[in-house]
Protein backbone atom coordinates (compact mmCIF):
# COMPACT_ATOMS: atom_id res chain seq x y z
CA UNK A 1 0.00 0.00 0.00
CA UNK A 2 1.41 3.42 -0.93
CA UNK A 3 1.85 6.25 1.58
CA UNK A 4 -1.11 8.03 0.03
CA UNK A 5 -3.24 4.93 0.39
CA UNK A 6 -2.16 4.39 3.99
CA UNK A 7 -3.13 7.94 4.91
CA UNK A 8 -6.42 7.74 3.05
CA UNK A 9 -7.29 4.50 4.83
CA UNK A 10 -6.65 6.10 8.21
CA UNK A 11 -8.71 9.15 7.36
CA UNK A 12 -11.65 7.06 6.26
CA UNK A 13 -11.61 4.47 9.05
CA UNK A 14 -10.54 6.62 12.00
CA UNK A 15 -11.93 10.04 11.14
CA UNK A 16 -14.95 9.18 9.02
CA UNK A 17 -13.66 11.21 6.10
CA UNK A 18 -15.44 10.87 2.77
CA UNK A 19 -12.94 9.03 0.51
CA UNK A 20 -13.96 11.10 -2.50
CA UNK A 21 -12.98 14.29 -0.65
CA UNK A 22 -9.38 13.14 -0.15
CA UNK A 23 -7.53 14.81 -3.03
CA UNK A 24 -3.98 16.22 -3.12
CA UNK A 25 -5.02 19.84 -3.47
CA UNK A 26 -7.56 19.78 -0.60
CA UNK A 27 -6.55 21.61 2.61
CA UNK A 28 -6.67 19.39 5.67
CA UNK A 29 -9.06 21.77 7.44
CA UNK A 30 -11.55 21.14 4.65
CA UNK A 31 -11.54 17.52 5.77
CA UNK A 32 -12.39 18.78 9.29
CA UNK A 33 -8.91 18.00 10.57
CA UNK A 34 -8.28 20.55 13.32
CA UNK A 35 -5.06 20.82 15.34
CA UNK A 36 -6.11 18.03 17.71
CA UNK A 37 -7.04 15.74 14.84
CA UNK A 38 -3.71 16.40 13.14
CA UNK A 39 -1.79 15.37 16.24
CA UNK A 40 -3.95 12.27 16.53
CA UNK A 41 -3.31 11.49 12.87
CA UNK A 42 0.43 11.96 13.38
CA UNK A 43 0.38 9.27 16.09
CA UNK A 44 -1.70 6.89 13.98
CA UNK A 45 0.59 7.25 10.96
CA UNK A 46 3.66 6.68 13.13
CA UNK A 47 2.18 3.50 14.58
CA UNK A 48 0.91 2.20 11.25
CA UNK A 49 4.06 2.93 9.25
CA UNK A 50 6.61 2.60 12.04
CA UNK A 51 8.16 6.01 11.37
CA UNK A 52 8.91 9.12 13.42
CA UNK A 53 7.11 12.32 12.43
CA UNK A 54 8.11 14.30 15.52
CA UNK A 55 9.90 17.04 13.57
CA UNK A 56 7.34 17.29 10.79
CA UNK A 57 5.53 20.61 11.01
CA UNK A 58 1.94 20.49 9.80
CA UNK A 59 -1.08 22.74 10.08
CA UNK A 60 -4.69 22.49 9.03
CA UNK A 61 -3.88 24.89 6.20
CA UNK A 62 -1.58 22.34 4.59
CA UNK A 63 -2.97 20.16 1.84
CA UNK A 64 -3.34 16.41 1.61
CA UNK A 65 -0.53 16.45 -0.95
CA UNK A 66 1.82 18.26 1.45
CA UNK A 67 1.00 15.72 4.18
CA UNK A 68 1.65 12.78 1.86
CA UNK A 69 4.95 14.31 0.73
CA UNK A 70 6.09 14.91 4.31
CA UNK A 71 5.26 11.39 5.36
CA UNK A 72 6.83 9.93 2.24
CA UNK A 73 10.08 11.74 2.93
CA UNK A 74 10.22 10.12 6.38
CA UNK A 75 9.09 6.73 5.13
CA UNK A 76 11.88 6.69 2.63
CA UNK A 77 14.52 7.95 5.05
CA UNK B 1 -22.71 17.35 67.28
CA UNK B 2 -24.96 20.38 67.10
CA UNK B 3 -26.39 21.50 63.79
CA UNK B 4 -25.98 18.09 62.15
CA UNK B 5 -29.63 17.27 61.74
CA UNK B 6 -32.45 19.02 59.95
CA UNK B 7 -33.57 22.03 61.86
CA UNK B 8 -37.18 22.77 62.64
CA UNK B 9 -36.90 26.06 60.80
CA UNK B 10 -38.43 26.47 57.42
CA UNK B 11 -36.20 24.69 54.94
CA UNK B 12 -37.16 26.90 52.02
CA UNK B 13 -36.50 30.60 52.66
CA UNK B 14 -39.43 33.00 52.51
CA UNK B 15 -39.93 34.64 49.15
CA UNK B 16 -39.03 31.57 47.11
CA UNK B 17 -42.03 30.73 44.98
CA UNK B 18 -42.84 27.09 44.19
CA UNK B 19 -41.73 26.01 40.74
CA UNK B 20 -42.75 23.01 38.70
CA UNK B 21 -40.50 21.97 35.83
CA UNK B 22 -42.29 20.06 33.09
CA UNK B 23 -40.68 16.78 32.11
CA UNK B 24 -41.44 16.39 28.43
CA UNK B 25 -38.87 13.86 27.30
CA UNK B 26 -36.89 10.88 28.53
CA UNK B 27 -33.80 9.11 27.21
CA UNK B 28 -32.48 5.91 28.75
CA UNK B 29 -29.52 3.73 27.85
CA UNK B 30 -29.11 1.03 30.49
CA UNK B 31 -28.13 -2.58 31.01
CA UNK B 32 -31.84 -3.25 31.60
CA UNK B 33 -32.65 -1.99 28.10
CA UNK B 34 -31.68 0.58 25.49
CA UNK B 35 -34.37 3.20 25.00
CA UNK B 36 -36.92 4.34 27.55
CA UNK B 37 -39.50 1.72 26.65
CA UNK B 38 -37.03 -1.18 26.74
CA UNK B 39 -35.44 0.04 29.98
CA UNK B 40 -38.85 0.40 31.64
CA UNK B 41 -39.93 -3.05 30.48
CA UNK B 42 -36.60 -4.39 31.68
CA UNK B 43 -36.82 -3.05 35.20
CA UNK B 44 -40.46 -4.10 35.54
CA UNK B 45 -39.86 -7.68 34.42
CA UNK B 46 -38.83 -9.57 37.54
CA UNK B 47 -38.26 -12.71 35.48
CA UNK B 48 -35.65 -11.09 33.22
CA UNK B 49 -32.03 -11.95 33.91
CA UNK B 50 -29.95 -8.91 34.82
CA UNK B 51 -27.34 -8.14 32.17
CA UNK B 52 -24.28 -8.76 34.35
CA UNK B 53 -21.18 -9.96 32.54
CA UNK B 54 -17.74 -11.07 33.58
CA UNK B 55 -15.40 -8.57 31.94
CA UNK B 56 -11.96 -9.42 30.63
CA UNK B 57 -10.73 -5.98 31.71
CA UNK B 58 -11.45 -7.00 35.31
CA UNK B 59 -10.10 -10.55 35.15
CA UNK B 60 -8.53 -11.73 38.38
CA UNK B 61 -10.14 -9.08 40.61
CA UNK B 62 -12.39 -10.14 43.49
CA UNK B 63 -15.18 -8.37 41.60
CA UNK B 64 -14.70 -9.13 37.90
CA UNK B 65 -18.25 -8.42 36.72
CA UNK B 66 -20.43 -5.43 35.98
CA UNK B 67 -23.81 -4.56 34.53
CA UNK B 68 -23.15 -4.16 30.83
CA UNK B 69 -25.21 -2.72 27.99
CA UNK B 70 -25.53 -5.22 25.19
CA UNK B 71 -26.92 -4.84 21.70
CA UNK B 72 -25.91 -1.18 21.32
CA UNK B 73 -23.99 -0.38 18.14
CA UNK B 74 -22.35 2.94 18.99
CA UNK B 75 -20.53 3.02 15.64
CA UNK B 76 -23.81 2.90 13.77
CA UNK B 77 -25.55 5.28 16.16
CA UNK B 78 -22.92 8.00 16.23
CA UNK B 79 -20.50 7.49 13.33
CA UNK B 80 -16.71 7.32 13.37
CA UNK B 81 -16.13 11.07 13.19
CA UNK B 82 -18.09 11.74 16.36
CA UNK B 83 -16.99 8.61 18.21
CA UNK B 84 -13.32 9.53 18.12
CA UNK B 85 -13.97 12.51 20.36
CA UNK B 86 -15.98 10.72 23.03
CA UNK B 87 -15.24 8.14 25.66
CA UNK B 88 -18.08 5.71 26.26
CA UNK B 89 -19.86 7.74 28.97
CA UNK B 90 -20.21 10.63 26.53
CA UNK B 91 -21.39 8.28 23.76
CA UNK B 92 -24.15 6.95 26.02
CA UNK B 93 -25.12 10.50 26.96
CA UNK B 94 -25.46 11.59 23.33
CA UNK B 95 -27.60 8.56 22.46
CA UNK B 96 -29.84 9.19 25.49
CA UNK B 97 -30.05 12.92 24.73
CA UNK B 98 -31.17 12.31 21.16
CA UNK B 99 -33.90 10.02 22.42
CA UNK B 100 -35.02 12.47 25.10
CA UNK B 101 -35.20 15.40 22.68
CA UNK B 102 -37.10 13.38 20.10
CA UNK B 103 -39.44 12.11 22.82
CA UNK B 104 -40.12 15.73 23.81
CA UNK B 105 -41.08 16.52 20.22
CA UNK B 106 -38.32 19.10 19.97
CA UNK B 107 -36.42 19.84 16.78
CA UNK B 108 -32.90 21.21 17.37
CA UNK B 109 -32.95 22.65 13.85
CA UNK B 110 -35.56 25.20 14.84
CA UNK B 111 -35.40 25.67 18.60
CA UNK B 112 -34.00 28.86 20.16
CA UNK B 113 -30.64 27.22 20.87
CA UNK B 114 -29.43 30.00 23.18
CA UNK B 115 -32.30 29.21 25.55
CA UNK B 116 -31.43 25.52 25.77
CA UNK B 117 -29.08 24.19 28.45
CA UNK B 118 -27.35 20.91 29.25
CA UNK B 119 -26.53 19.68 32.76
CA UNK B 120 -25.09 16.18 33.00
CA UNK B 121 -23.66 14.48 36.05
CA UNK B 122 -20.79 12.01 36.06
CA UNK B 123 -18.56 10.80 38.84
CA UNK B 124 -15.56 9.58 36.88
CA UNK B 125 -15.80 10.87 33.32
CA UNK B 126 -13.61 9.04 30.81
CA UNK B 127 -11.70 6.91 33.26
CA UNK B 128 -11.32 3.93 30.86
CA UNK B 129 -9.54 6.16 28.32
CA UNK B 130 -7.35 7.47 31.12
CA UNK B 131 -6.46 3.86 32.03
CA UNK B 132 -5.54 3.09 28.42
CA UNK B 133 -3.36 6.16 28.07
CA UNK B 134 -1.62 5.52 31.36
CA UNK B 135 -0.80 2.04 30.06
CA UNK B 136 0.53 3.57 26.82
CA UNK B 137 2.74 5.91 28.84
CA UNK B 138 4.21 3.25 31.09
CA UNK B 139 4.53 0.53 28.46
CA UNK B 140 5.44 2.46 25.30
CA UNK B 141 6.59 5.90 26.41
CA UNK B 142 5.40 9.50 26.40
CA UNK B 143 5.25 9.82 22.61
CA UNK B 144 2.61 7.10 22.39
CA UNK B 145 0.13 8.96 24.61
CA UNK B 146 -2.92 10.29 22.81
CA UNK B 147 -3.35 14.06 22.56
CA UNK B 148 -7.04 13.47 23.33
CA UNK B 149 -6.60 12.60 27.02
CA UNK B 150 -7.99 15.85 28.40
CA UNK B 151 -11.03 16.27 26.13
CA UNK B 152 -12.07 12.63 26.46
CA UNK B 153 -11.60 12.19 30.18
CA UNK B 154 -12.93 15.43 31.65
CA UNK B 155 -16.17 14.98 33.56
CA UNK B 156 -17.83 17.65 31.41
CA UNK B 157 -17.20 15.55 28.28
CA UNK B 158 -20.76 14.25 28.27
CA UNK B 159 -22.28 17.72 28.58
CA UNK B 160 -20.06 19.21 25.88
CA UNK B 161 -20.64 16.26 23.55
CA UNK B 162 -24.41 16.59 23.93
CA UNK B 163 -24.23 20.35 23.41
CA UNK B 164 -22.20 19.86 20.21
CA UNK B 165 -24.40 17.06 18.94
CA UNK B 166 -27.65 18.95 19.50
CA UNK B 167 -26.35 22.43 18.68
CA UNK B 168 -27.06 23.83 22.13
CA UNK B 169 -25.81 27.38 22.68
CA UNK B 170 -27.12 28.05 26.18
CA UNK B 171 -25.19 27.06 29.30
CA UNK B 172 -23.80 23.53 29.44
CA UNK B 173 -22.07 22.09 32.44
CA UNK B 174 -21.17 19.00 34.40
CA UNK B 175 -22.13 18.20 37.93
CA UNK B 176 -19.87 15.88 39.90
CA UNK B 177 -20.98 14.82 43.36
CA UNK B 178 -20.04 11.14 43.11
CA UNK B 179 -23.10 8.87 43.11
CA UNK B 180 -25.61 11.69 43.52
CA UNK B 181 -24.35 13.52 40.42
CA UNK B 182 -27.35 12.69 38.23
CA UNK B 183 -29.84 13.80 40.86
CA UNK B 184 -27.93 17.00 41.57
CA UNK B 185 -27.83 17.66 37.81
CA UNK B 186 -31.62 17.48 37.64
CA UNK B 187 -31.90 19.65 40.73
CA UNK B 188 -29.53 22.17 39.19
CA UNK B 189 -31.62 22.14 36.02
CA UNK B 190 -34.72 22.80 38.14
CA UNK B 191 -33.01 25.81 39.67
CA UNK B 192 -31.83 27.12 36.29
CA UNK B 193 -35.34 26.92 34.87
CA UNK B 194 -36.77 28.55 37.99
CA UNK B 195 -34.24 31.39 37.67
CA UNK B 196 -35.16 31.91 34.03
CA UNK B 197 -31.66 31.09 32.79
CA UNK B 198 -33.14 28.92 30.04
CA UNK B 199 -36.40 27.50 28.75
CA UNK B 200 -35.28 23.92 28.13
CA UNK B 201 -32.67 21.76 29.88
CA UNK B 202 -31.38 18.32 28.98
CA UNK B 203 -30.40 16.99 32.40
CA UNK B 204 -29.39 13.77 34.09
CA UNK B 205 -26.32 11.57 34.32
CA UNK B 206 -23.95 9.37 32.33
CA UNK B 207 -21.26 6.91 33.37
CA UNK B 208 -19.26 4.02 31.98
CA UNK B 209 -16.29 2.93 34.03
CA UNK B 210 -15.12 -0.52 33.13
CA UNK B 211 -11.81 0.49 34.66
CA UNK B 212 -9.49 -2.08 36.16
CA UNK B 213 -7.93 0.65 38.28
CA UNK B 214 -11.22 1.86 39.74
CA UNK B 215 -12.68 -1.57 40.41
CA UNK B 216 -9.43 -2.80 41.96
CA UNK B 217 -9.65 0.11 44.39
CA UNK B 218 -13.35 -0.51 45.06
CA UNK B 219 -12.47 -4.11 45.91
CA UNK B 220 -9.80 -2.91 48.32
CA UNK B 221 -12.40 -0.64 49.90
CA UNK B 222 -14.73 -3.68 50.21
CA UNK B 223 -17.51 -1.58 48.73
CA UNK B 224 -18.44 -3.92 45.86
CA UNK B 225 -19.98 -7.36 45.88
CA UNK B 226 -17.60 -10.26 45.42
CA UNK B 227 -20.27 -12.82 44.56
CA UNK B 228 -18.34 -14.02 41.51
CA UNK B 229 -20.05 -17.40 41.43
CA UNK B 230 -23.47 -15.82 40.92
CA UNK B 231 -22.99 -12.29 39.60
CA UNK B 232 -26.58 -11.85 38.44
CA UNK B 233 -27.71 -12.22 42.05
CA UNK B 234 -24.90 -10.09 43.47
CA UNK B 235 -26.79 -6.78 43.60
CA UNK B 236 -29.58 -7.42 46.12
CA UNK B 237 -30.76 -4.17 47.71
CA UNK B 238 -32.44 -4.48 51.12
CA UNK B 239 -31.68 -8.21 51.24
CA UNK B 240 -30.23 -9.84 54.34
CA UNK B 241 -27.36 -11.27 52.30
CA UNK B 242 -26.33 -8.10 50.44
CA UNK B 243 -22.57 -7.63 50.33
CA UNK B 244 -21.92 -4.50 48.28
CA UNK B 245 -22.84 -2.75 45.08
CA UNK B 246 -22.23 -3.85 41.50
CA UNK B 247 -21.09 -1.22 39.03
CA UNK B 248 -23.17 -0.58 35.93
CA UNK B 249 -22.94 1.68 32.90
CA UNK B 250 -25.61 3.88 31.40
CA UNK B 251 -27.17 7.25 30.84
CA UNK B 252 -30.50 8.69 31.86
CA UNK B 253 -31.61 12.12 30.74
CA UNK B 254 -34.73 14.22 31.07
CA UNK B 255 -35.89 17.09 28.93
CA UNK B 256 -37.19 19.65 31.41
CA UNK B 257 -38.92 22.87 30.46
CA UNK B 258 -40.38 25.94 32.03
CA UNK B 259 -44.08 25.07 32.27
CA UNK B 260 -45.27 27.97 30.10
CA UNK B 261 -42.77 26.98 27.41
CA UNK B 262 -44.09 23.43 27.35
CA UNK B 263 -47.67 24.69 27.33
CA UNK B 264 -47.07 27.16 24.52
CA UNK B 265 -45.79 24.50 22.18
CA UNK B 266 -48.47 21.99 23.20
CA UNK B 267 -45.97 19.47 24.54
CA UNK B 268 -47.05 16.32 26.31
CA UNK B 269 -45.94 16.57 29.92
CA UNK B 270 -44.92 13.22 31.36
CA UNK B 271 -44.50 14.45 34.93
CA UNK B 272 -43.27 17.45 36.89
CA UNK B 273 -40.16 18.03 38.96
CA UNK B 274 -41.72 19.86 41.89
CA UNK B 275 -39.02 19.88 44.53
CA UNK B 276 -35.29 19.57 45.03
CA UNK B 277 -33.10 19.45 48.09
CA UNK B 278 -29.41 18.83 48.67
CA UNK B 279 -27.17 18.63 51.69
CA UNK B 280 -23.72 17.63 52.89
CA UNK B 281 -23.02 15.14 55.66
CA UNK B 282 -19.72 16.77 56.66
CA UNK B 283 -18.98 13.36 58.12
CA UNK B 284 -16.90 10.93 56.04
CA UNK B 285 -15.16 10.50 52.70
CA UNK B 286 -17.22 7.39 51.97
CA UNK B 287 -19.62 6.40 54.74
CA UNK B 288 -23.04 8.01 55.01
CA UNK B 289 -23.96 9.76 58.21
CA UNK B 290 -24.85 6.80 60.45
CA UNK B 291 -28.15 8.39 61.44
CA UNK B 292 -29.05 9.44 57.90
CA UNK B 293 -29.39 13.04 58.99
CA UNK B 294 -27.81 14.43 55.83
CA UNK B 295 -30.12 12.65 53.40
CA UNK B 296 -33.01 13.48 55.74
CA UNK B 297 -32.18 17.17 55.41
CA UNK B 298 -32.07 16.87 51.63
CA UNK B 299 -35.40 15.05 51.51
CA UNK B 300 -37.15 17.44 53.89
CA UNK B 301 -35.85 20.37 51.85
CA UNK B 302 -37.17 18.80 48.64
CA UNK B 303 -40.57 18.16 50.23
CA UNK B 304 -40.74 21.74 51.52
CA UNK B 305 -39.72 23.02 48.09
CA UNK B 306 -42.53 21.01 46.51
CA UNK B 307 -45.06 21.85 49.20
CA UNK B 308 -45.70 18.14 49.59
CA UNK B 309 -46.19 16.40 52.91
CA UNK B 310 -44.28 13.18 53.50
CA UNK B 311 -47.55 11.32 53.93
CA UNK B 312 -48.53 12.24 50.35
CA UNK B 313 -45.55 10.41 48.82
CA UNK B 314 -46.64 7.10 47.32
CA UNK B 315 -43.41 5.82 45.83
CA UNK B 316 -39.67 6.11 46.39
CA UNK B 317 -37.01 5.06 43.91
CA UNK B 318 -34.33 4.67 46.54
CA UNK B 319 -30.59 4.94 46.26
CA UNK B 320 -30.64 1.31 47.48
CA UNK B 321 -27.10 0.36 46.53
CA UNK B 322 -27.02 -3.10 48.14
CA UNK B 323 -24.36 -2.09 50.63
CA UNK B 324 -25.00 -3.03 54.24
CA UNK B 325 -24.77 0.54 55.51
CA UNK B 326 -26.60 2.49 52.81
CA UNK B 327 -29.73 0.39 52.61
CA UNK B 328 -30.35 0.34 56.36
CA UNK B 329 -29.60 4.02 56.92
CA UNK B 330 -31.60 5.15 53.92
CA UNK B 331 -34.63 2.96 54.65
CA UNK B 332 -34.72 4.02 58.29
CA UNK B 333 -34.62 7.65 57.20
CA UNK B 334 -37.39 7.11 54.65
CA UNK B 335 -39.67 5.62 57.30
CA UNK B 336 -38.90 8.49 59.67
CA UNK B 337 -39.66 11.21 57.12
CA UNK B 338 -42.35 9.69 54.92
CA UNK B 339 -44.09 7.16 57.13
CA UNK B 340 -45.08 3.65 56.16
CA UNK B 341 -47.18 4.22 53.02
CA UNK B 342 -44.67 4.68 50.17
CA UNK B 343 -43.80 1.71 48.02
CA UNK B 344 -40.03 1.64 47.87
CA UNK B 345 -37.90 0.08 45.19
CA UNK B 346 -34.30 -0.03 44.08
CA UNK B 347 -33.97 -0.52 40.35
CA UNK B 348 -30.21 -0.96 40.72
CA UNK B 349 -30.68 -4.72 40.82
CA UNK B 350 -31.55 -4.44 37.10
CA UNK B 351 -29.35 -1.52 36.04
CA UNK B 352 -26.39 -1.89 38.40
CA UNK B 353 -25.03 1.04 40.33
CA UNK B 354 -24.29 3.47 37.55
CA UNK B 355 -22.60 5.91 39.94
CA UNK B 356 -22.91 9.42 38.50
CA UNK B 357 -25.61 8.29 36.07
CA UNK B 358 -27.76 6.65 38.73
CA UNK B 359 -29.81 9.70 39.66
CA UNK B 360 -30.59 10.47 36.02
CA UNK B 361 -31.61 6.92 35.19
CA UNK B 362 -33.66 6.51 38.34
CA UNK B 363 -35.38 9.88 38.02
CA UNK B 364 -36.42 8.89 34.49
CA UNK B 365 -37.73 5.58 35.82
CA UNK B 366 -39.61 7.48 38.53
CA UNK B 367 -41.26 9.63 35.87
CA UNK B 368 -42.37 6.44 34.12
CA UNK B 369 -43.62 4.99 37.42
CA UNK B 370 -45.77 8.10 37.91
CA UNK B 371 -47.10 7.85 34.38
CA UNK B 372 -47.86 4.14 34.55
CA UNK B 373 -48.86 4.17 38.24
CA UNK B 374 -46.67 1.13 38.55
CA UNK B 375 -43.76 0.47 40.90
CA UNK B 376 -40.94 -1.71 39.54
CA UNK B 377 -39.78 -4.60 41.71
CA UNK B 378 -36.48 -4.86 43.55
CA UNK B 379 -35.19 -8.08 42.02
CA UNK B 380 -32.93 -10.44 43.95
CA UNK B 381 -34.68 -9.49 47.18
CA UNK B 382 -35.20 -13.05 48.38
CA UNK B 383 -34.64 -12.63 52.10
CA UNK B 384 -35.70 -9.13 53.18
CA UNK B 385 -33.53 -7.69 55.91
CA UNK B 386 -35.83 -7.58 58.98
CA UNK B 387 -34.18 -4.32 59.99
CA UNK B 388 -35.48 -2.51 56.89
CA UNK B 389 -38.57 -0.63 58.11
CA UNK B 390 -40.19 0.26 54.76
CA UNK B 391 -42.32 -1.65 52.30
CA UNK B 392 -40.05 -2.71 49.44
CA UNK B 393 -41.75 -4.00 46.30
CA UNK B 394 -40.34 -7.35 45.32
CA UNK B 395 -41.09 -10.32 43.05
CA UNK B 396 -43.20 -8.33 40.59
CA UNK B 397 -44.14 -4.78 39.67
CA UNK B 398 -47.02 -3.46 41.75
CA UNK B 399 -49.87 -1.21 40.67
CA UNK B 400 -50.67 1.67 42.94
CA UNK B 401 -52.20 5.13 42.91
CA UNK B 402 -49.91 8.00 43.77
CA UNK B 403 -49.49 11.66 42.85
CA UNK B 404 -46.02 12.20 44.26
CA UNK B 405 -42.82 10.19 44.21
CA UNK B 406 -39.33 10.72 45.57
CA UNK B 407 -35.87 9.99 44.22
CA UNK B 408 -33.04 9.93 46.76
CA UNK B 409 -29.29 9.78 46.12
CA UNK B 410 -26.22 9.68 48.33
CA UNK B 411 -22.67 10.24 47.10
CA UNK B 412 -19.22 9.50 48.48
CA UNK B 413 -18.09 12.58 50.34
CA UNK B 414 -21.52 13.05 51.88
CA UNK B 415 -23.30 14.61 48.89
CA UNK B 416 -27.02 13.99 49.43
CA UNK B 417 -29.82 14.93 47.07
CA UNK B 418 -33.52 14.36 46.75
CA UNK B 419 -36.13 15.13 44.13
CA UNK B 420 -39.89 15.24 44.43
CA UNK B 421 -41.59 14.29 41.18
CA UNK B 422 -45.31 14.65 40.68
CA UNK B 423 -47.94 13.54 38.19
CA UNK B 424 -48.50 15.84 35.26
Amino acid sequence: MSTSEEISALLVTRFGTDPDAIRPEVPLRQLRLDSLALEELRLLIEDRMDIDLEDVVLSSRDTVGRLVAAVSSKAGA
Amino acid sequence: MSGRGPSTRTLTPPGIEPFDAAVTGIGLVTAAGVGARAAWDGVCDATAAPSVLHRKELAGLPCDFMYTITGLDTDAALGVAALRLMDRFSQLAVIAAREAVADAGLDPAVWDSGRVAVVIGSAHGGLPFYDAQHAALTERGARRVSPKLAPLTVVNGAASSVAMDLGVHGPSQAVSTACSSGTVAIGTAHQMLRAGACDIVVAGGAESVCSRLLIASACQMRAVSTRRDDPQAACRPFDTHRDGFVVGEGAGLLVMERPEHARARGATVRARVTGYGASSDAHSAVAPDPDGLGIERALRTALADAGVDGAEVGHVNAHGTSTVANDLIEATMLRRVLGEQPLVTSTKAMTGHTLGAAGGIEAALTVLALQHQLVPPTVNLDAPDPGIPVEVVTKEARRSTFDHAVKTSLGFGGHNAALVLSRA
